[in-house]
């Protein structure tokens, strides 16, 4: 179903709410990979508002979907969205990275409820999404996987083993997101170790390949429901995104893959978020009177 | 629970064929056991379970890594995977996989890898083993079992499939030779099995040492030594008890691996002994911290001093060491 | 011209039985009070083919200890044998010839010696178990540690059926043990051609062979040899702790040094 006008409204007000956390995390534990945190996060609150078929009161639910974060580094976002569940208490939040907490730079799938992979090793993730979904498929499941790369992470060799043996199986409800923010830690990929043509590749593996703004929750929404209903072919959903996306001082910019801010610094990305927040709902509601 | 097949079939079959075998006869029963290939099918010898179960099983083509991911996703949707490779494979192509996925994850995989050793002595190298133990054993959470042969990888699989949480499982490539006649002598995982008593040495052995190990101490005791033979056929957990009673009762031990002597079987008891505080006399039998030439298996363990020759002339030259002082001969008056 | 068999009796007298003295001064308290304060040497010896064989005591300040072989000096007191026909006829109780005595004016250093002399000769001819249980355990640990010894002083001397197991032997502990009592023990440790006799238990691991009785009745009947040995180990009153062939084979070397020592 394509989004209402209210439900548009309520995913980014939700997105941006997470936004916020993850700069107040950061605050908290002095750094993060705020860059990467921010190109994920709409679509992930966009899977989590929409699509994830899960239990707040119960993790562990045998047939809830499962979300593999493989770009596992982005942590510091996905935890935003397991305090909005519930699954983590928002008030550990603040001990993000300490020595003791539960919550760190790549989660912990054995302490943190939600997490369904402890990644954070790049290149994993996409093998045990697959693993997830063929073990549905033996078991007579039917809940959906989504796994979500980042783009540098699809330099790792073994994300296309993983992409060959997803094509040769193609086990239904098994979706693959790809966060193509152009950018890794030293620097752009295109300077580092090209990917293009990435769409082609994904295509020359056998998958249905679609790129599609990873900021627009409608194009998103479109996308994700197509590839879970095509049962022919798997499909990948390269989101185009941008790094540090909002923040001023981060966008676009791959310094910003991981990195410490300061309070004036979290002030002046708070403005940014509220300032872009803003933008966004405007855009919406001026679409709406057209 | 049977394990039904006999002592007649295992000679005909080869230790990867008893595996096979006895998975077969466990997945009758468990629907949740699945096994996975890495285009090692044929030379592990998965096939059979191929036939009786083929969407139970899983082809993932020469991409060890990608197998190992898929696995542990598969342990953790519920299903008990078995997956067949090369030991040089599991411990060093998809090592990352192995630690970060299984180990780290305590995914409910159960990794059979053959070819341990240089059992695969043609291969050369590249296809050889002798680090994978080491390796393994410094994996926490991890489970690592050497089956002496055919009888106890059977006995092994099934305690894997009781076991809760990832096991390395290591075996040779074609026919070992049979050290027990039957399954039913308590097999149990941790607790070494020994094999022949004696009081002059101490032989501990794994997977394909521990024939070679009562061999020779067949041999020994002709020449009148007594030398004690322990099957350590789990090497994580170690049989604690069993090398310090060994140590205790006969102050001299050797160990026997077709592995490097560095952080194997070897340095497994060396751990044990040195924490202990007992003296000992100690040899580590292996690959003396080198890679193996090419050759048949049996030639190899001789060039290596892991056969039969190497254990008795090893014990020979240990029992020429003195742990107490040797110039004082006199009687006490 | 002395015989093989008065070698191996003579070693076995000078060095597995004359050492016991010591054990007994320092076990009756009588005759370690009779030597407190006192110095001096006691030397019994005998003239052989092979010049002067000897067992000789230093007594320090009433410490006693025991030397194989001469004194370079005079000793205080000395039993002197002039051959080793009668010194081991002497020993065994079937000569009457008697020794020159030399010192036997130091009544200090005679006296106890003797005395310890007679107590031992008195309690290694007894042929029946003694009823006191102090009495029973001086008299097992003389046992343990008389046949330890003979059988080394046998391999020294080259006796063959000792030096044909002893040569080809790794090196290996056999030890002699009384349940109970961790001070009545004895072992002997045997490598390649060599061997050392020892007092007390083997700590160091554990023996290739233990002869275990689990009293000292039990260790008496065999030693006295009243006890039947098999219905001994079918009783459970001897174990043989490690390979029942070895326990035969240390049996029957016992008996041969028990042969040269006794009449």
């Amino acid at each position: 179903m394509p989004l209402t006008k209210e439900e548009l409204l309520a995913i980014e007000a939700k997105a941006h709410e997470h936004r916020r956390t993850i700069i107040e995390t950061t605050l908290c534990a002095g750094s993060g990979h705020i860059g990467g945190a921010l190109s994920m996060i709409d679509v992930t609150t966009l899977l989590y508002s929409r699509f994830m078929r899960i239990d707040p009161d119960n993790a562990d639910w045998e047939d809830r979907d499962r979300f593999i974060l493989s770009k596992g580094h982005a942590g510091i976002g996905f935890v935003a969205i397991l305090a909005d569940i519930g699954y983590v208490d928002r008030r550990d939040l603040e001990t993000f990275n300490l020595t003791g907490s539960n919550l760190g730079i790549h989660l912990d799938a054995s302490k943190v409820p939600g997490v369904d992979a402890s990644t954070g090793s790049l290149g994993h993730g996409l093998s045990i999404a697959l693993g997830t979904a063929l073990a549905a498929k033996q078991l007579g499941k039917e809940y959906r996987t989504f796994c979500l790369l980042g783009d540098g992470e699809c330099q790792e060799g073994s994300v296309w083993e993983a992409a060959m043996a997803i094509s040769h199986f193609n086990p239904p409800n098994l979706v693959t997101l790809v966060d193509r923010n152009h950018a890794q830690i030293d620097g752009m990929t295109e300077d580092v170790m090209p990917l293009e043509p990435f769409a082609d590749k994904w295509r020359a593996f056998g998958f249905h390949t679609v790129t599609v703004d990873g900021h627009d929750f409608e194009a998103m929404n479109d996308a994700i429901r197509e590839a879970l209903d095509r049962k022919d072919v798997p499909t990948c959903i390269i989101l185009d995104t941008c790094k540090g996306k909002g923040i001023g001082f981060c966008e676009g910019n791959y310094r910003w893959h991981y990195g410490g801010i300061t309070q004036e610094m979290g002030e002046e990305a708070m403005r940014d978020l509220d300032a872009y927040y803003e933008r966004r709902v405007a855009a919406i509601e001026w679409r709406g009177e057209e | 629970m049977g394990i039904s097949f006999t002592s007649i079939n295992q000679t005909k079959l080869s230790t990867g064929e008893v595996y096979c075998e006895t998975l077969c006869e466990l997945a009758e029963e468990n629907p949740r056991i699945v096994a996975l290939t890495a285009d090692l099918g044929q030379s592990s010898k998965i096939g059979e379970f191929m036939k009786k179960f083929p969407d139970r099983f899983y082809q993932f083509g020469i991409a060890e890594q990608n197998m190992y991911g898929v696995a542990a996703g598969m342990a953790k949707a519920g299903l008990i995977p078995f997956t067949s490779s090369f030991a040089i494979f599991t411990s060093c192509r998809a090592l990352d996989q192995v630690h970060t996925d299984i180990c780290y994850q305590r995914a409910n995989v159960k990794m059979i890898s053959s070819h341990a050793g240089t059992s695969f002595g043609q291969a050369g190298t590249t296809h050889h083993s002798t680090e994978d133990i080491a390796i393994m054993r410094s994996m926490a959470n991890l489970v690592v079992i050497v089956p002496a042969d055919g009888m106890e990888t059977a006995n092994v699989v099934r305690a894997a499939v009781e076991y809760e949480g990832p096991v390395y499982i290591r075996i040779n490539r074609g026919f070992d030779q049979l050290v027990y006649k039957e399954l039913d002598y308590g097999y149990e995982i941790g607790k070494a099995v020994q094999l022949a008593e004696g009081t002059d040495v101490t032989i501990i052995a794994c997977g394909s040492g521990v024939f070679q190990a009562v061999q020779a101490s067949a041999e020994l005791d002709a020449v009148g030594i007594k030398a004690r033979v322990l099957n350590m056929h789990t090497i994580k957990p170690i049989d604690k008890d069993a090398i310090l009673k060994a140590c205790r009762d006969t102050r001299r031990i050797i160990t026997v691996e077709d592995h490097n002597v560095i952080g194997g079987l070897g340095g497994a008891v060396a751990e044990v002994l040195a924490e202990s505080g007992m003296s000992c006399a100690f040899r580590r039998l292996g690959l003396q911290d080198c890679f193996s030439p090419i050759g048949y298996h049996e030639d190899l363990m001789a060039i290596h001093g892991i056969d039969t020759n190497g254990i008795v002339k090893s014990v020979h030259d240990l029992l020429q060491l003195d742990f107490e002082d040797d110039d004082d001969w006199d009687d006490e008056v | 011209m002395d015989t093989r068999d008065d070698r191996y009796s003579g070693k076995i007298f000078f060095n597995a039985v004359l050492p016991l003295v010591r054990v007994i001064i320092e076990d009756v308290p009588g005759i370690t009070a009779s030597l407190k304060g006192k110095s001096g040497t006691f030397q019994v010896s005998a003239m052989t083919d092979e010049g002067i064989w000897a067992t000789h005591f230093t007594v320090d300040n009433g410490v006693v200890t025991t030397t194989l072989g001469a004194l370079d000096d005079k000793p205080t007191v000395e039993l002197a044998f002039k051959n080793l026909r009668d010194f081991n006829g002497f020993m065994k109780g079937t000569s009457k010839k008697l020794p020159s005595i030399r010192g036997l004016m130091r009544l200090g250093i005679l006296i106890p010696f003797m005395r310890a002399l007679l107590k031992m000769a008195s309690l290694l001819g007894l042929k029946e178990a003694p009823k006191e249980e102090e009495t029973q355990r001086l008299l097992v640990k003389l046992y343990f540690y008389l046949l330890s010894s003979g059988i080394s002083q046998l391999n020294r001397e080259g006796h063959p059926m000792i030096t044909e197991w002893t040569r080809k032997s790794p090196n290996r502990v056999y030890a002699w043990t009384v349940d109970g009592y961790d001070d009545v023990a004895a072992y002997l440790r045997v490598k390649a051609g060599k061997t050392k006799a020892a007092r007390g238990r083997y700590r160091r691991s554990q023996p290739f062979f233990t002869m275990r009785f689990i009293d000292l009745e039990s260790a008496l009947a065999t030693l006295l040899g009243t006890g039947d040995m098999m219905e001994l180990v079918a009783g459970g009153k001897m174990i043989m702790e490690g390979g029942p062939e070895f326990g035969n084979m240390l049996g029957d070397y016992m008996l041969l040094v028990g042969s040269y020592a006794q009449a």
